[in-house]
């Protein structure tokens, strides 16, 4: 790139004790740029979930700072709203609206947050839907649909508020492992398309492939970070190395 | 056999037991002397009593030759008068009548004690559902609010309403409130009725909530939604579906405690029950024709409920 891409994430020492007096994260530091994918990876409790969460305010952090688009989120005066219509997340659990259809599951935060008209949202959602290859199930209902397709759904309903960054907490881990692939082949095309993207995964394939920078935590720190091909390839980190021995 | 001759069988021998009890039941009224007067009962139902036309002043009666009109002359004095479309002359051509007797009959068909009763058992259960369903989805929501003055209202009125019995809360509204507010008997029954069951309302619409995973509150608020919108739109049609079974079952209790309004001066179905027996010396069939007809009330508004439960069925 000609000119340095703006940076969308500054997280700087955050740290995050739980009201029950558990550290998910303690001086976490960490910088996203625009474009950029970045892939989290660590033993289950590392404070994955809870480092990505913190980006959309959906976990208010307790100490440090944290600038994401341009919202100081460790202030009080916190625009949350503003900033989560900028920041797209996807669950492990989907968390599909199931009274709404596929296509009402689209339009709903298009049309009551921006003010979208339906034409328009619907509009929208059928380019979304069209992407990830679920136009002819816009009228089902979540329930009827399988894992892998109410996953790609999820990312298409965060996909139509039109976000700077979307956040992926274990996309693939609650899906049968025939459809994990058509989740991740949607992930790497968004990534084509130079979306933003911070994703918590134990798809090591997925992070070799795509990740611009990979990132090891444990123990709610962030130990090390690197490009994929060294990550992987030349481990400094000895707790990353016994890590990597057990996922490989 | 096959497993539906069983369940048949089965469903045979409840209604033999409940026929066994009823005879027993019908064997020992006969045992303690009482007379059954079923046929008292229709005319406290609907009532045939019309209007009665009385005779205006003392004087003789003349009844036209086709018989569809009646003429007065005074005894004293020059006063006549005419009367007409009545069903039934009372009086003969030519009798001398007195002031305030009657001589004419109109048939009427209107709605007698019981029916009467059973209307405003109507009215006052239907309004102080709809209260209760506003105050109870208000105080629910305070239950779950994240602000703590919300929560703590919220418990306390919850709390003070299920402690105490709703029979000494309607003297409260009927004799402290509604004498500072000058409320009539019948705004008192609805604000008693109303404001204990949004009592059960609210926890019925709180657990409700709570049942809906936290993933949907969280999905609602990474899309952007308000914590309103993510109330309205996400939360509240999933909570209804696991609202809508309990609320039958408290409307129901809301139309059986309705009786208890029968200790102010309102004569609802169970009021007219009482006064009924005072004047057929009949309990025993009077109070088997009320229950009967409150069973009706709960009995269509269950078979409602169960249409509606279907119609939200549909999604998982
Ligand atoms: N809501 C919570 N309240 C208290 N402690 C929590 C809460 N959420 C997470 N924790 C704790 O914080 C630590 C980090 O949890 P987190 O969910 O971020 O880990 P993770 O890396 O996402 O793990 P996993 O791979 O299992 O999803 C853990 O010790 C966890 O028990
Ligand atoms: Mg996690």
């Amino acid at each position: 790139m000609d000119q340095p891409a703006a940076v969308l994430i500054e997280a700087r020492d955050i740290e995050k004790r739980y009201p029950n007096g558990v550290l998910g994260l303690k001086r976490a530091s960490l910088s996203v740029k625009a474009g950029e994918v970045v892939v989290i990876v660590g033993p289950s409790g590392s404070g994955k979930s809870t480092l990505l969460r913190t980006f959309n305010g959906l976990e208010a952090i307790t100490g440090g700072e944290i600038v994401v688009d341009g919202h100081v989120l460790h202030q009080r005066s916190a625009d949350l709203r503003a900033l989560r219509q900028r920041v797209g997340m996807v669950f492990q659990q989907f968390n599909l609206f199931p009274h709404l259809t596929v296509l009402e599951n689209l339009c709903l935060a298009p049309v009551k947050v921006l003010k979208l008209s339906a034409a328009q949202a619907d509009e929208r959602a059928r380019v979304l839907l069209a992407k990830v290859g679920l136009l002819n199930k816009w009228d089902c209902y979540p329930a009827q649909l399988s894992g892998g397709q109410q996953q790609r759904v999820a990312i298409a309903r965060a996909l139509a508020m039109q976000p700077a960054v979307i956040l992926f907490d274990e996309p693939t881990s609650a899906l049968d492992p025939e459809m994990v692939g058509e989740v991740l082949e949607v992930m790497k095309q968004l990534a084509v398309d130079g979306m933003t993207m911070c994703v918590v995964t134990h798809e090591m394939g997925f992070a070799r492939a795509v990740a611009d920078r990979v990132i090891f935590m444990d123990g709610g720190e962030i130990l090390c970070e690197d490009v994929p091909e060294a990550f992987f390839g030349a481990p400094r980190h000895e707790r990353l190395q016994s890590f990597l021995r057990q996922v490989l | 056999m096959s497993p539906s001759l069983s369940r048949w069988l089965w469903h045979a021998v409840a209604a033999a037991l409940l026929v066994t009890i009823g005879s027993g039941l019908y064997l020992a009224s006969k045992r303690i002397d009482y007379t059954w007067r079923w046929e008292r009962i229709p005319q406290y139902l609907i009532s045939t009593e019309g209007d009665d036309q009385k005779a205006p002043f003392d004087g003789f009666v003349a009844v036209s030759e086709d018989g569809r009109a009646l003429s007065m002359t005074a005894l004293r004095g020059a006063e006549t008068a005419e009367f007409t479309g009545f069903s039934r002359i009372v009086a003969g051509n030519g009798d001398l009548v007195f002031e305030g007797d009657v001589i004419a009959k109109t048939d009427a068909i209107s709605a007698g004690p019981l029916l009467v009763g059973l209307w405003l058992t109507l009215k006052i259960s239907a309004l102080s559902l709809v209260f209760a369903l506003l105050l109870g989805l208000i105080v629910g929501l305070g239950r779950v609010s994240k602000n703590p003055a919300a929560r703590d209202l919220a418990a306390f009125y919850v709390e003070v309403i299920r402690g105490t019995p709703l029979l000494v809360q309607i003297f409260i509204v009927y004799f402290f409130i509604g004498t500072v507010l000058q409320l009539s008997a019948f705004a008192a029954g609805v604000v008693a009725l109303a404001v204990f069951t949004a009592a059960y309302v609210a926890e019925i619409v709180r657990a409700g909530i709570e049942a809906v995973p936290k993933g949907q509150t969280e999905a609602a608020q990474s899309v952007g939604l308000s914590g309103f919108q993510t109330m309205r739109y996400v939360i509240l049609p999933q909570a209804t579906r696991r609202i809508l079974p309990p609320l039958a079952g408290q409307s129901i209790n809301l139309i059986k405690d309705s009786s208890l309004v029968s200790v102010m001066a309102l004569t609802d179905l169970t009021k007219a029950g009482r006064e009924v027996v005072s004047s057929t010396f009949s309990p025993f069939e009077v109070w088997f024709v009320v229950a009967l007809m409150y069973l009706l009330l709960t009995g269509v508004l269950s078979v409602a409920v169960r249409r509606l439960e279907r119609r939200y069925a549909v999604q998982g």
